[in-house]
């Protein structure tokens, strides 16, 4: 029998974010409503000699805050952005898990008082981290010479980000820490979906950060994939992406414990394109390779997939080779489809988790989301592109996509079910 | 305990390299006394292949090490169907991750060396060269938590891939790695290579049971045992209904018998 036939199904919980729009999920949700952006330009940053300056940079006065509530972690950014996304997700689990449904593990028989985090023993309760460059600006400060304490030191190495992280909130359960690229997000949502689905774990905070620094801009700068005055995903006269940085958290659990309505995690496919390190492949394949894995796994056809949350990073090539992988799976019915990288820019490592923020507040709010930045539309990609959100007749499944550096692709088929 | 069917095995650090049909064998001489100094330049493709690889040279030592490891394993990738690579999943492990190649680029900020600052790179690296296709993974092992192998053994059993091939590659600064108390087995000179090739159960094959604790040191041990087996396929297990041709290998639960023994 097919072990996904019988795994219990996971859900998210709670969730919580903080990137370029602000701190916390509410700011998320209303710039998808209002289809903003929250790229703007870091003059800090101006005389660098980078191709462009505009990017998601987390406000001033978040950093303020983060610094003040917690000064021991000052000088370790990374950890305060994804302390911050999983103190929200904590909370949450705290106010909204209350409506357990019997057999929730832990509570007392009849009882539906008592919140997950409440019910579940520190040791079923595990992080999975993903990062692509963890506290990347404590090597820019040591190469420079500068003060960096041995905490920031230390998240160099992103598995002990993860396991300070999680000694910090007492997740005594299996910890771990994905870094594949750009679609590290989705894979951690994977591997947390796992931990519970192999009863490894009954509680597990899913954490996606990543910082944008000068070793990242200037990175993308040597590449020359970056749009000077912020990226416009899909358009016909895109030229490049914008970065950004932030977190995002989600706790999953298993369905059944969540009386409300809930994002179920229904299935996940991955690839390489096996083509080119730093391009994706022309046709498209490799990503259509991830995208139909993941709809076995959740076992629904194309045409049941009622949105599609792309990669959409604005470069021409991603988002060329995105409109053929669409194509290539749901032939000429391809499902509205948008991307956020408009919104809050690539956040490399924790987009996978921002993203699938994006798909919850579209699912709560039962809409489309647009695509921030999108003047023209490229006649070539699929003409379902969203531009501005609209109301959705029924969302149920979504398809989220990533693709990432060494030709990886990643796809996450999500499931609302509502009341 | 799982059960893990292991068709091939491979390591190289600085004290020398082998795979579990070869044995380990040590490096030659001038690449000997470069190795030991912790001269990686001295890793040549040459010194171990005949293939051809064009991108070898521009790689990061990290990735050199990841390809140089499944090399070794000598599965004959190349007779493979498309179909079949399609359904090779490749995980990767490391604990250093990509440091050295971060400080490289601060120094000189070259598109060439960006591409090798993600400790991933190596992943996309292993299937351009043998056009593999499926699941991917790259894991930074928290200490005392689940490696790649549990999670090529996941997808094994999931029917998610075919057959796995995982890889730990490491790169450490014997400082950094002492200092952080990253490992309790920091491999000889500090950097290793190390492969598995995972598969299927099947019908010719014996139930394998093994604790799943560490890559390279399954790799080494594997390896260490050398072609005095036939095939690693034959390992069998104590109360598995399977007389084994050798006892069980690591991880507390037996030792690690001597080439030849068992």
């Amino acid at each position: 029998m097919d072990p996904a036939v019988t795994a219990p199904r996971v859900a998210i919980a709670a969730s919580g974010a903080v990137n370029a729009l602000g701190l916390g999920l509410e700011r998320l949700e209303q710039a998808v409503r209002a289809n903003a952006t929250g790229l703007r330009d870091c003059p800090r940053l101006s005389g660098k000699g980078y191709q462009s300056t505009v990017g998601g940079f987390v406000p001033d006065e978040v950093w303020r805050q983060l610094r003040e509530r917690d000064p021991a972690h000052g000088d370790a950014p990374a950890f305060l952005l994804a302390d911050a996304a999983l103190r929200e997700a904590l909370l949450g689990l705290q106010s909204s898990g209350s409506e357990a449904a019997p057999g929730f593990p832990g509570a007392p028989t009849g009882s539906c008082e008592r919140s997950h985090l409440d019910a579940t023993p520190a040791s079923r309760r595990g992080l999975v981290l993903s990062t692509t460059k963890a506290e990347i600006t404590a090597l820019e400060r040591a190469f420079h010479q500068q003060p960096c304490s041995v905490t920031a030191q230390r998240h160099l190495f992103p598995a002990l980000l993860a396991a300070d992280l999680a000694a910090a909130h007492n997740l005594a359960g299996p910890v771990h820490c994905v870094s594949l690229a750009c679609i590290s997000g989705l894979l951690a949502i994977q591997q947390g979906a796992l931990l519970i689905q192999e009863d490894k774990a009954d509680l597990v905070f899913v954490v996606g950060v990543d910082l944008l620094s000068d070793f990242v801009l200037s990175g993308f700068t040597t590449l020359k994939s970056l749009e000077p005055g912020g990226c416009h995903p899909f358009d016909v006269d895109r030229k490049g992406l914008s970065l950004g940085e932030g977190a995002g958290a989600v706790a999953l659990v298993r369905r059944e414990t969540l009386a409300s309505p809930a994002l179920v995690v229904k299935g996940w496919g991955s690839s390489n394109d096996a083509n080119h390190l730093t391009g994706p492949s022309r046709d498209g394949s490799g990503l259509a390779l991830a995208m139909n894995r993941a709809l076995q796994k959740a076992g629904i056809t194309p045409d049941a997939v009622d949105f599609v949350h792309t990669h959409g990073t604005g470069t021409p090539y991603n988002d060329a080779m995105e409109g053929m992988a669409l194509r290539l799976v749901f032939d000429a019915r391809v499902p509205p489809f948008c991307s956020s990288k408009g919104l809050f820019g690539h956040t490399l490592g924790a987009a996978g988790l921002l993203e699938t923020l994006v798909c919850l507040a579209a699912a709560r709010q039962q809409m489309l989301p647009g695509t921030p930045g999108l003047r023209t539309p490229d006649p070539s990609v699929p003409d379902s592109l969203l531009q501005t959100p609209r109301r959705a007749e029924s969302l149920r499944h979504m398809l989220k996509l990533n693709a990432g550096f060494g030709g990886t692709n990643a796809a996450l088929v999500l499931e609302w079910e509502g009341a | 305990m799982n059960h893990l069917t292991v068709l091939a095995a491979s390591f190289l650090d600085a004290d020398g390299y082998g795979s579990d049909r070869t044995g380990r064998r040590p490096w030659p001489a001038p690449v000997a006394e470069a190795l030991q100094r912790g001269e990686l330049e001295a890793l040549r493709w040459s010194t171990l292949f005949s293939s051809e690889t064009s991108r070898f040279g521009r790689m990061d030592f990290l990735s050199r090490l990841g390809l140089m490891a499944v090399e070794l394993l000598d599965a004959r990738f190349e007779a493979m169907e498309p179909a079949q690579r399609d359904a090779v999943g490749v995980c990767v492990e490391t604990r250093s991750g990509c440091t050295v190649t971060d400080r490289r680029f601060l120094q000189m900020p070259l598109a060439s060396t960006f591409a090798y600052t993600l400790p991933s790179t190596v992943v996309g690296e292993i299937c351009i060269r043998h056009r593999f296709r499926g699941p991917v993974m790259c894991l930074l092992p928290v200490p005392g938590q689940d490696g790649s192998l549990e999670t090529a053994l996941g997808w094994l059993n999931r029917g998610e891939a075919g057959a796995c091939v995982c890889v730990a590659c490491d790169l450490l600064e014997k400082k950094i790695a002492a200092s952080l108390l990253l490992s309790d087995d920091v491999p000889p000179g500090g950097w290793q290579g190390c492969a598995v090739l995972i598969g299927r159960r099947t019908e010719a094959s014996h139930d394998h049971l093994w604790r799943l604790d560490s890559l390279p040191r399954l790799a080494r041990s594997l390896c260490a045992l050398g072609p005095a087996i036939p095939s690693i396929d034959q390992i069998g297990t104590p109360g598995e209904g399977t007389r084994p041709t050798r006892g069980p290998i690591y991880g507390g639960v037996g030792r690690v018998p001597s080439p030849g023994g068992g």
